[in-house]
C-alpha cells in the first residue's frame, strides 16, 4: 500500500434495502493513521456503511476500496477490527474468555492482556458478561476489537449508553491507539463528540453532505457550531 | 385482577399472531398434514407382511388350512416350498413363513391338535404379531366346518429368528426409540444454540472475522458433537443398565451408532437454522421435520407395513436408517459384518456430511 493511499475510499456507492434507499452516493476517504467521524442522525446510513467497509453489505453500485484492495475481499479482514453497535459478546462468558476467542480466531491470543488494559478492564477480566453494566459490556465489546491490533479500527456508535466519565475513558483510548498508527472510522449521533475526531464527514439520508476537518465544516456553513452547520448543510445540496 | 389489562394482553397477541404468518401457517396447516399422514399410515391400503406358505401334507385339513391361510386379508402369502422359505427369511425378503408338516392332518382328526409350524423374523413386534394371528383365525375357519362337535385345539409351534417370546414391547421400540430421542434433543440443542449467534450479534462479528464459513459450520459441529458424545454415553448406560433393554449386539457399535445419528442431528440442526431468523423460527422447524421423520421412520409401526408409497418416503428419511442400524445391533446382534448394518451407517453419514456442505454454503456471509 503507498503511503498516500487513503486506507478507506467509498466512490459513489449505492445501496438499497427493498425500496428503502440507505446509501444514496455516498463518496468519502479515510486517511491512514487517523480518527475519522461519520457523524448523522439515526437511519442516515452509518451502519449500512460501515458494514458495507467489512464486506457485510454489498453495494449495489460504487466502489469500496480498503487498505489498498477493492471490496469484498475476505484477506482484508485479517487487519481490520468491528465493533457492532449492539456490544456483541457471548454473555455467559467472562470478559477475558470473549477477548481470547477473538484474538484465536485472528491467531493473536498474545494480545489479550493488552487489550484488556487498553480499556482498564484487567481487574474485571474474569467477571461473567451477563453480570456487567452497559458501558463494562462496551468495553468489552471494545477490547474483542482490537486484540488483533487492526490497522484500520471500526466503531459503530461506541459510545452510545455509556456515562460522560466512561465517554472521554473511551476517546481517550482511541487518541492512543491512533497516535500508535491505526486508523479508526467512528460514528455518532452525538454532534460534541465530533471534535474528537480529526475530520468527519455529515451524514444525511444516504448522502455525504460535507467532509473535513469541524473547522472547514463550521466555515463552510458559515456558522460557529457544529450542530449548526449540520442543519445549515442539510438545507443545501449535497457536496 | 382488570380484565381490561388481561384483554390489552390478548389484543396484542391476536395482533402479533396476524403479522406472523409462518406461526399461522404452522398452527393450522400442520396438524392437518401430520394428521393427514398418520391417518394414510394406518389406514391406507397396506398388503401385510409378507410370508411364505409352505405343505407338506395332502391331506383334506392341511388342504382347508391352506386355503383359508391363501386367502387372509392380513398377510401377502407365497406357496412355496421349505427351502425357498428358509432362504427368503434368511435373506430378509418375508416376515415369515408357514409351515404344515407332513401329519399335519392326521394329527387334527385323531388328536384333535391344530399344530402348524410359524417361523417369523421376530425383529419387529408388527408382523410376527399379525402372521401369528392370521394362522389362527385360518386354522378357526377351516377346522370348524372339518372337525364335528368339540373342536381342536390350536398349538402352533412358534419360533422366532431373531428376539423371541421374551422380548416385550420396550425390547422392540426401545431401540429405535434411543437414537430418536437422541436425535431430537441433539437437533434443537444445536439449532438454538447457533441461531443465538445471530440473535447476539455475535454472528456479525464472526462474519467480520477471518472465520471462513465452512470454519464456523465445522467448529460448531465438532463443539456440538462432544456434548452429543456424552449424552450418547449416558443414554446408552441407563436404556441398558436400569431399564434392561434386549440388546443382542455389542455395546460399542450401539454407541457407534447412536454417535453417527448425534453428528447427523448435529448438522441438521445447523443447516436449518440457518433459515431461521429467531430461536422461535428454528423450534417451529420441529412438526415439519422431526415429526414426519418419528412417524416414517419405522419407530412405532414398521416400514414394511406401510403403504407402497410413504415406504419410498421412508427409504430417503435419514432417521429411517438410524432405526434400521439400532435394531440390527441390539435385535439382530449384528456385526460390522453384516452388509445392511454397513449400507445404513454409511447412509447417515452421507447424510451427515451432506447437511454440513449444505449449511456451509447457506449460512450467509452478508447481512442485506
Amino acid at each position: 500500500m503507498a503511503p498516500n493511499t487513503p486506507a478507506i475510499e467509498l466512490t459513489d456507492v449505492t445501496k438499497s434495502f427493498k425500496s428503502l434507499r440507505a446509501l444514496d452516493g455516498a463518496s468519502l476517504a479515510v486517511d491512514p493513521g487517523e480518527i475519522y467521524g461519520l457523524l448523522g442522525p439515526n437511519g442516515s446510513g452509518k451502519s449500512t456503511l460501515i458494514r458495507m467497509i467489512v464486506g457485510l453489505v454489498r453495494a449495489d453500485s460504487g466502489r469500496v476500496r480498503v487498505l489498498g484492495r477493492q471490496m469484498p475481499d475476505m484477506s482484508v479482514l485479517a487487519e481490520v477490527g468491528y465493533m457492532t453497535q449492539q456490544a456483541a459478546l457471548y454473555p455467559d462468558l467472562s470478559i477475558v474468555e470473549n477477548v481470547r476467542f477473538f484474538a484465536a480466531l485472528w491467531g493473536r491470543e498474545d494480545g489479550v492482556d493488552a487489550a484488556l488494559e487498553v480499556v482498564d478492564l484487567g481487574s474485571r477480566r474474569d467477571s461473567t458478561v451477563a453480570t456487567l453494566s452497559g458501558g463494562m459490556r462496551t468495553r468489552a465489546s471494545l477490547a474483542c476489537a482490537i486484540v488483533h491490533q487492526p490497522k484500520l479500527l471500526l466503531l459503530d456508535e461506541p459510545t452510545v449508553g455509556i456515562d460522560p466519565q466512561l465517554r472521554a475513558q473511551v476517546w481517550d483510548s482511541l487518541a492512543e491507539m491512533a497516535k500508535a498508527g491505526t486508523t479508526i472510522l467512528v460514528s455518532s449521533h452525538v454532534m460534541d463528540e465530533a471534535e474528537r475526531c480529526q475530520r468527519l464527514a455529515l451524514i444525511r439520508a444516504g448522502k455525504v453532505l460535507a467532509e473535513g476537518t469541524v473547522a472547514q465544516l463550521k466555515k463552510k456553513a458559515g456558522v460557529s457550531r457544529l450542530e449548526d452547520a449540520f442543519l445549515k448543510l442539510s438545507e443545501e445540496p449535497a457536496a | 385482577m382488570s380484565a381490561r389489562r388481561i384483554l390489552a394482553l390478548t389484543r396484542r397477541l391476536l395482533q402479533q399472531f396476524r403479522r406472523d404468518h409462518r406461526t399461522l401457517a404452522l398452527v393450522f396447516v400442520a396438524p392437518i398434514v401430520i394428521l393427514s399422514l398418520v391417518s394414510y399410515l394406518l389406514r391406507g391400503d397396506t398388503t401385510g407382511p409378507k410370508v411364505d406358505l409352505v405343505v407338506e401334507d395332502s391331506a383334506q385339513a392341511a388342504m382347508a388350512v391352506a386355503a383359508e391361510v391363501e386367502t387372509s386379508s392380513e398377510i401377502a402369502v407365497t406357496r412355496t416350498d421349505i427351502a425357498r422359505a428358509r432362504d427368503d427369511l434368511e435373506n430378509n425378503r418375508i416376515s415369515g413363513y408357514i409351515r404344515l408338516p407332513a401329519g399335519f392332518s392326521e394329527r387334527v382328526t385323531r388328536e384333535r391338535v391344530v399344530a402348524p409350524e410359524v417361523t417369523v423374523q421376530g425383529d419387529e413386534p408388527g408382523p410376527a404379531e399379525t402372521v401369528v394371528k392370521a394362522v389362527q383365525s385360518a386354522t378357526g375357519a377351516a377346522t370348524t366346518t372339518l372337525v364335528q362337535g368339540q373342536s381342536p385345539r390350536l398349538e402352533p409351534a412358534i419360533s422366532y429368528r431373531y428376539g423371541g417370546p421374551s422380548l416385550d414391547t420396550l425390547d422392540y421400540f426401545g431401540s429405535a426409540f434411543i437414537v430418536f430421542i437422541v436425535f431430537f434433543v441433539v437437533y434443537v440443542v444445536t439449532s438454538v444454540a447457533f441461531l443465538r449467534e445471530r440473535t447476539q450479534g455475535t454472528l456479525e462479528r464472526l462474519m467480520a472475522s477471518p472465520l471462513r464459513r465452512l470454519e464456523l459450520v465445522f467448529g460448531y459441529m465438532l463443539g456440538f458433537s462432544i456434548l452429543a458424545l456424552l449424552q450418547s454415553a449416558v443414554v446408552m448406560t441407563y436404556s441398558l443398565a436400569v431399564l434392561h433393554i434386549h440388546n443382542a449386539g455389542n455395546p460399542a457399535l450401539m454407541f457407534v451408532v447412536v454417535a453417527v445419528t448425534a453428528l447427523m442431528a448435529v448438522n441438521l440442526g445447523i443447516m436449518l437454522s440457518t433459515f431461521a431468523r429467531t430461536e422461535f423460527q428454528a423450534v417451529q422447524f420441529i412438526p415439519l421435520v422431526i415429526t414426519p421423520q418419528a412417524i416414517l421412520a419405522g419407530i412405532i409401526v414398521p416400514i414394511s407395513s406401510e403403504p407402497a408409497p410413504l415406504q419410498v418416503v421412508s427409504n430417503v428419511l435419514p432417521l429411517t436408517y438410524a432405526a434400521y442400524a439400532m435394531r440390527d445391533v441390539m435385535i439382530r446382534g449384528a456385526g460390522l459384518d453384516y452388509p445392511p448394518l454397513l449400507l445404513a451407517l454409511g447412509v447417515i453419514a452421507a447424510f451427515a456430511a451432506l447437511l454440513i456442505v449444505t449449511a456451509g454454503a447457506t449460512v450467509r456471509r452478508t447481512v442485506g
